[in-house]
């Protein structure tokens, strides 16, 4: 699978309702970024249910300027919530399938940005 | 005093690095029909480039990364695709007239047809790309592009009415001859020669390349913030020139033999032969500049190794994608295409494509987790914002009004 087949495609919960679109995935590296072994697994993705284009980052922290960038991102994203891969039952046909008991998360990355 | 010198050096390859093809033939045009009625978007251009490079000057000094990567990891890959595409295209584009620019003053000097001094720019220019350090090739052609400001000695020379002139640039309305639609289109197109998004590349990248970091964010503020208004003070007198010059007459300035003329009346041979100089060292510069831009931005979008700092075998796509671009830029000077005509499209192009790199560096100049503790203040990201109004409006009514005006004719 490339990123290509998961970027824009619809998401739909195990009743088949449209929960939104895959604005995003998510990446953990269990390691340091250095070495054979690094490889970056796939944690999760991220789902908009309004709109398949970007988000610019602004839902990864708490960033709020420019005041009118980040309300307009925010409003137009509005619900915007982060499964885990493990919560994804299939992949197919230009359509995302999540697990019946799937949980939504919140976006935001924790402990990062601002503490810095 | 070591550091006074540096910042000098900054500020002076900052004004003679200002001043483009784009900017000598669009204030020589405008100028010639407009009188200075249109140099205020000159002034708007002039702070909107400052506030801009500032900005990604500072995003690159202080996250250490370029432009380009910026709007890929920030757009995600479609989006900044569709990005990609615009931007390079427009870059070769101007590439192509900064280029034709070198030949067309080469001609001025030497008669030779510019078709002929194509190739040879060309070369000259790759030579300079593969060889010269990044530092030397950008501080030469910088000060000896500093050589222009013979258009204001020009312009003092002329004796001009200088009630008149003011007068002009207090009437914010077309001559009695052109239009409206004219008057608005050639304002995007003044407007696009100032804020070029191959600068900010340029600019972002070049702070990569001369490994600043937050120490330099002053420095880099101090060149922009002196250099780029009085690189704005230079384009105004180019318009003033032809509109002293070719306004009363009637003439529109359709060539950079033009261009040159009022320098030419009113300094003779000597004033003449400077100008080329600084046509040549400022096309040369913009060109060089160009040219790394179209590689910037294709290999800070693939993940490429680029930059000047490490030698050609260790980052050949860069290399190779640089001797493309210019290949393209000579194939299409070389269907007779007037290069002139090639940099009024260019800039208004540039207008066009202006906010999809504006977006993106705006919204990471306001993310800590790049910026740490330089993160944009208030008025910088008030002023931003009207600036984000500026440039969408002005990308959004320049094709309606070439289409309208006949692209400005």
């Amino acid at each position: 699978m490339i990123l290509s087949d998961l970027l824009d495609t619809p998401v739909t919960d195990a009743d088949g309702t449209r929960v939104g679109y895959v604005i995003d995935v998510r990446f953990v590296l269990d390691g340091p970024p250095d070495g054979l072994l690094a490889a970056p697994r796939l944690h999760g993705l991220l789902v908009s249910p309004r709109t398949g284009t970007s988000f610019l980052g602004y839902e990864r922290s708490g960033v709020r300027s420019p005041a009118f960038l980040a309300r307009w991102f925010a409003w137009r994203h509005r619900g915007t919530f982060l499964v885990h891969w493990t919560d994804v039952a299939s992949v197919a046909d230009g359509r995302v399938d999540l697990a019946a008991d799937h949980r939504r998360w919140s976006p935001t990355l924790t402990g990062s940005t601002t503490e810095r | 005093m070591k550091r006074l010198l540096g910042v000098a050096l900054g500020v002076l390859t900052a004004i003679g690095g200002f001043l483009d093809i784009g900017d000598l033939v669009t204030n020589a045009v405008v100028g010639s029909r407009f009188g200075l009625s249109l140099a205020w978007v000159v002034v708007v251009g002039v702070v909107g480039i400052c506030l801009f490079a500032q900005m990604s000057g500072r995003v690159a000094a202080v996250s250490g990364r370029a432009t380009f990567e910026i709007i890929r990891e920030r757009l995600g890959p479609r989006a900044a695709g569709a990005n990609l595409a615009a931007s390079f295209l427009i870059n070769v584009l101007t590439l192509t007239a900064e280029v034709g620019g070198i030949a067309l003053a080469l001609q001025l000097a030497s008669s030779v047809e510019p078709r002929l001094w194509v190739p040879v720019a060309a070369l000259a220019v790759w030579f300079v790309l593969w060889r010269v350090k990044f530092s030397i090739m950008e501080n030469v052609t910088g000060l000896v592009g500093l050589t222009l400001v013979v258009f204001a000695v020009a312009l003092f020379k002329l004796g001009p009415d200088w009630g008149d002139l003011a007068q002009q640039a207090m009437t914010l309305a077309p001559t009695s001859t052109e239009t409206w639609p004219t008057y608005w289109y050639y304002a995007i197109a003044l407007f696009g020669a100032a804020m070029t998004p191959y600068e900010v590349f340029f600019f972002s990248s070049g702070a990569v390349e001369e490994k600043w970091t937050a120490k330099d964010v002053g420095q880099s503020r101090l060149n922009v913030l002196i250099g780029f208004p009085f690189g704005g003070v230079l384009s105004i007198a180019i318009a003033a020139c032809a509109a002293v010059v070719f306004l009363p007459q009637a003439i529109e300035v359709d060539s950079l033999s033009q261009i040159v003329l009022p320098v030419a009346l009113a300094g003779g041979k000597l004033a003449l032969a400077v100008v080329i100089v600084g046509i040549v060292a400022a096309t040369f510069g913009a060109a060089l500049e160009t040219s790394l831009s179209s590689g910037y931005t294709l290999a800070q979008f693939l993940g490429w190794s680029w930059g000047k700092f490490r030698r050609p075998t260790q980052a050949a796509r860069f290399h190779l994608t640089m001797i493309v671009a210019l290949l393209i830029g000579v194939a299409i000077l070389m269907t007779s295409v007037d290069p002139v005509k090639v940099t009024e499209f260019s800039v208004v192009f540039s207008a066009i494509a202006l906010p999809l790199t504006y977006l993106p560096i705006l919204v990471v100049a306001n993310d800590p987790e790049y910026m740490g503790k330089h993160v944009n203040g208030r008025a910088t990201n008030a002023l931003a914002m009207v600036y984000l109004v500026i440039i969408l409006v002005a990308s959004l009514a320049a094709i309606p009004l070439m289409i309208a005006t006949g692209a400005g004719s």
